[in-house]
């Protein structure tokens, strides 16, 4: 009985590993997602819905101009959707590949220098290559983009996608656009996609639209002044437009990427507790169920030893029959992770668990087993041949 | 059976085992305290998030929805490609339709919902909430969802009729703007019109926000109505809708909401019986069959839709999956740690073979020796039953720290305590059934034989 409670209790704890972990991992790859821009100076705006109309591309202009003139303040940009700001603008792009991919669009007044996206091929956008707001894409105009290096080759294959067109596969006329540069990395709007550099950069003179964000880039060393100033320019600019009680906001990179992280680490640290504590149940458990299982056969181990079993003959016997016990466990916690996942799947739309998860949570089931077994395995070694005289 | 003697001595006997090893019995306790609380503790998340949002009243409302958008379908490559959900799904109506279905005498009672968020400005001037959501409805609403009416009375649908500009405002919004929570009689300016207070309702908050679950889900509440038709004439346009006319133009040049030409309000009907149910299908399909012509332009056919509360909170999956997932997790954790005491308790229980061994020969017979354990077992679940109590308290802790829309809601009430004693005791004789027996099953003469 011994033996099956062990495996039934290594069995279920790998189960729950595996799925843990998966689930834990599925929770970490985007905080891990690089962003491809060069965060450490960066404040975006938000929150710039005008009250009534729209936002020309003067008052767009002016706002910049002031935020430029903050002190600490080396550059700002227009743009319509950050990361974690702003309008969520998708589009769905088709290149040569004949693959459809959505994409979030990035466009504004110098971009690509404010947020810091490194073009590793090709260029940054002309400054001809800027079309005023009333211009829109269609009536025959091609976009200039910059797309991330994940995109061009879902879009282009292996060729080399400068000068490449890809098209919008939403619309029938109209919706061209051709790469100009290709950087590494671009995170997206949502930050927690499953295809983080799903992105494209757009030129645009921004206007002529409800919405408005800005991307500024300040002097490392004036991150607090630079924040109220900006928070300033904002309000005179643009507080009085805005409905009455809604507020422009203005915040650093890091922090907005904390907020939006805020619930995925609590989650996370969730989980880190639920393994821990499997693992200490399960460990517990084994101690408990080995400890007892080897102290009633005291007996045997006196005989064996007085006819000549050395201790470390006795140690790596009962580490032995642990892991004989523990592989058969886990080969069963395999299985039922796997029937877990098929069941949480079919009901829940979690997605698939890779199967290199299950070796895995059976590798850690076998170190944990070795460790339990180890301190009733050793007071076994020490037991003397007289004890096979003795009586239980 | 035995007799009461019997089981109160096997009680003693249970408990002094229990204090005999205490640490291990400790652990016994805590592994079945850690296992219960986290069942309990995803299980109070579920059960406050899938609570019926208006009990006595939901099983009878329903939303009712007719598409008359002259528009193309949306179908969004970007959309379903991107792995976003672009919340194109069309549960409301436009104006014309929504017009016509409450004209038309086919439900109990029906109305219109609308979100519009909007400055609340005293009557003289001093006082406003500002970027406040207001409801914009009929006559209809506030005795078809039950809302209660603490001053004064709802608005009738007379007044609805004369596009009369009058309101029903909460408590803490009169408190706010007036002063005083009797503001019967007062005005509330909404942009330009003044609107006439006729009652004061208590907050009205369902979890969750059923009827227009697009303001929010949880944690969401309107501290005004008005009649929609005065809301119109005041300019004012709800925050959302699905879609539009094609050949609209929007002021703000981006997404329109008026609901002359975008689908932006929610009809719900109250529906008291099945047949009434079908009725009302057949009659909202019939009024989209006569715009067929229409709507075949925009290769569309003509649809109607009519969802009862608990198919539309699970089909705008108002409960995350997530929820659900953990429970299975909790589950899991659960039975492994009943594994594990049972594994516990066997190797506690055959530790003491000698002594039952000589307990049976003194005379005891199996049915004694079982219930001794099977008690012993039982009372260490109970006692981490007990334990689970604050250990549940403290994940709910955390779990509204982590700060969700629904933190509010998290709380403990007498059902979810029950079922954790009744949880706790099932685990006690589970636990304890397997590991009993084998302590009841051995035989007195080796015992003897063998000291």
């Amino acid at each position: 009985m011994m033996p099956l409670l062990v495996l039934l209790q290594v069995a279920v704890a790998c189960a729950i590993l595996c799925n843990v972990l998966f689930l834990g991992w599925q929770k970490l790859k985007p905080m891990l997602a690089p962003s491809g821009m060069d965060t450490n100076n960066l404040i975006f705006v938000g929150g710039l819905s005008r009250a009534h109309g729209e936002w020309s591309s003067a008052e767009v202009e002016a706002g910049a101009q002031a935020l430029q003139e903050v002190p600490g303040v080396r550059a700002a940009s227009a743009a319509i959707g950050l990361p974690m700001e702003g309008i969520l603008d998708v589009v769905a792009l088709r290149g040569p590949t004949g693959v459809k991919v959505g994409v979030d669009v990035y466009a504004g007044y110098d971009l690509a220098k404010t947020l810091g996206i490194d073009i590793v091929n090709g260029r940054n956008f002309l400054p001809g290559e800027y079309p005023a707001p009333s211009e829109g894409q269609g009536n025959g105009v091609i976009t200039p983009i910059i797309i991330t290096e994940s995109l061009a080759h879902q879009l282009f294959g292996n060729t080399n996608p400068l000068g490449g067109l890809v098209r919008d596969a939403d619309v029938k006329v109209g919706g061209s656009y051709q790469v100009v540069g290709v950087t590494r990395h671009l995170i997206g709007t949502q930050m927690t996609r499953s295809h983080p550099d799903n992105s494209i950069v757009e030129p645009q003179r921004i206007g002529k639209m409800p919405f408005l964000n800005y991307a500024i880039r300040v002097t490392p060393h004036m991150h607090r002044s630079a924040l109220l100033g900006v928070r300033k320019a904002l309000q005179r600019e643009f507080g009085a437009l805005l409905p009455v009680g809604s507020e422009p906001t203005a915040e650093f990179y890091d922090t907005l990427r904390g907020n939006t992280f805020a619930a995925r680490r609590g989650a996370l640290w969730m989980l880190i507790a639920v393994v821990i504590i499997v693992l200490i149940v399960t460990l517990i458990g084994v101690i408990g169920l080995t400890g007892f299982w080897i102290q009633q056969r005291t007996h045997t181990i006196g005989i064996l030893r007085a006819v000549g079993a050395r201790r470390i003959d006795i140690l790596t016997y009962f580490q032995g029959e642990n892991a004989f016990v523990v592989i058969i466990a886990a080969l069963c916690g395999m299985l039922l992770a796997y029937a877990g996942n098929l069941m949480l799947m079919r009901y829940y739309a979690v997605m698939r668990l890779p199967l290199w998860y299950l070796p895995v949570g059976a590798a850690v089931m076998l170190v944990l087993g070795q460790l339990a077994a180890l301190s009733p395995a050793l007071r076994a070694s020490r037991v003397e041949p007289v004890a096979a005289t003795r009586n239980i | 059976m035995k007799s009461l003697s019997t089981v109160h001595y096997a009680s003693q006997l249970a408990v002094a085992g229990l204090s005999r090893f205490p640490k291990r019995a400790a652990l016994v306790v805590i592994t079945v305290a850690l296992g219960i609380a986290a069942c309990m503790t995803t299980l109070t998340l579920l059960h406050v998030l899938s609570a019926d949002p208006l009990p006595g009243r939901s099983q009878n409302l329903y939303l009712a929805w007719v598409d008359t958008l002259m528009a193309r379908p949306q179908h969004s490559a970007a959309c379903s490609l991107n792995g976003v959900t672009c919340g194109v799904t069309f549960d409301r109506i436009k104006l014309h339709a929504a017009q016509t279905l409450l004209a038309a005498h086919r439900a109990a009672r029906r109305t219109v919902v609308a979100g519009i968020t909007i400055n609340e400005v005293s009557g003289n001037g001093l006082y406003a909430e500002n970027q406040k959501t207001i409801l914009a409805t009929t006559s209809a609403f506030i005795p078809m969802f039950g809302v209660a009416l603490r001053y004064g009375r709802d608005w009738t649908p007379a007044e609805d009729a004369a596009r009369d500009p009058v309101a029903v405002i909460d408590v803490q919004l009169a408190r706010k703007l007036f002063g005083t929570a009797d503001a019967v009689g007062q005005s509330v300016r909404l942009n330009k019109t003044l609107f006439r207070v006729v009652g004061v309702m208590q907050r009205f908050e369902p979890e969750p926000h059923f009827y227009a679950l697009q303001e929010g889900t949880y944690d969401t509440w309107e501290n005004m109505y008005v009649p929609y038709t005065a809301a119109l004439d005041a300019g004012l346009e709800p925050d959302y809708s699905d879609d539009c006319d094609t050949g609209y133009k929007p002021p703000n040049g981006f997404i329109g909401t008026a609901p002359q030409h975008c689908a932006s309000l929610g009809l719900w009907a109250q529906l008291d019986t099945p047949q009434q149910v079908a009725n009302y299908r057949t009659f909202l399909q019939n009024y989209v069959d006569q715009q067929q012509r229409a709507l075949a332009s925009w290769g569309k056919q003509p649809e109607s839709k009519l969802i009862s509360v608990a198919q539309w909170l699970k089909e705008k999956q108002v409960v995350p999956a997530s929820t659900r997932v953990n429970v299975w997790f909790a589950v899991a954790f659960l039975v492994l740690c009943m594994l594990n005491v049972m594994g516990l308790l066997s190797a506690r229980f055959l530790r003491r073979r000698q002594e039952i061994g000589i307990r049976r020969a003194l005379g005891a017979r199996r049915g004694d020796v079982f219930l001794q354990h099977i008690l012993e077992g039982g009372f260490a679940c109970l006692l981490g039953g007990a334990l689970a109590i604050p250990l549940t308290l403290l994940g709910l802790w955390i779990l509204r720290r982590q700060g969700s829309e629904f933190a509010s809601l998290i709380h403990v009430d007498p059902a979810m305590l029950g079922a954790l004693i009744v949880l706790s005791i099932v685990v006690g004789a589970l636990v304890g059934l397997l590991p009993a027996w084998r302590a009841a099953v051995i035989e007195p003469g080796l015992q003897v034989k063998s000291e």
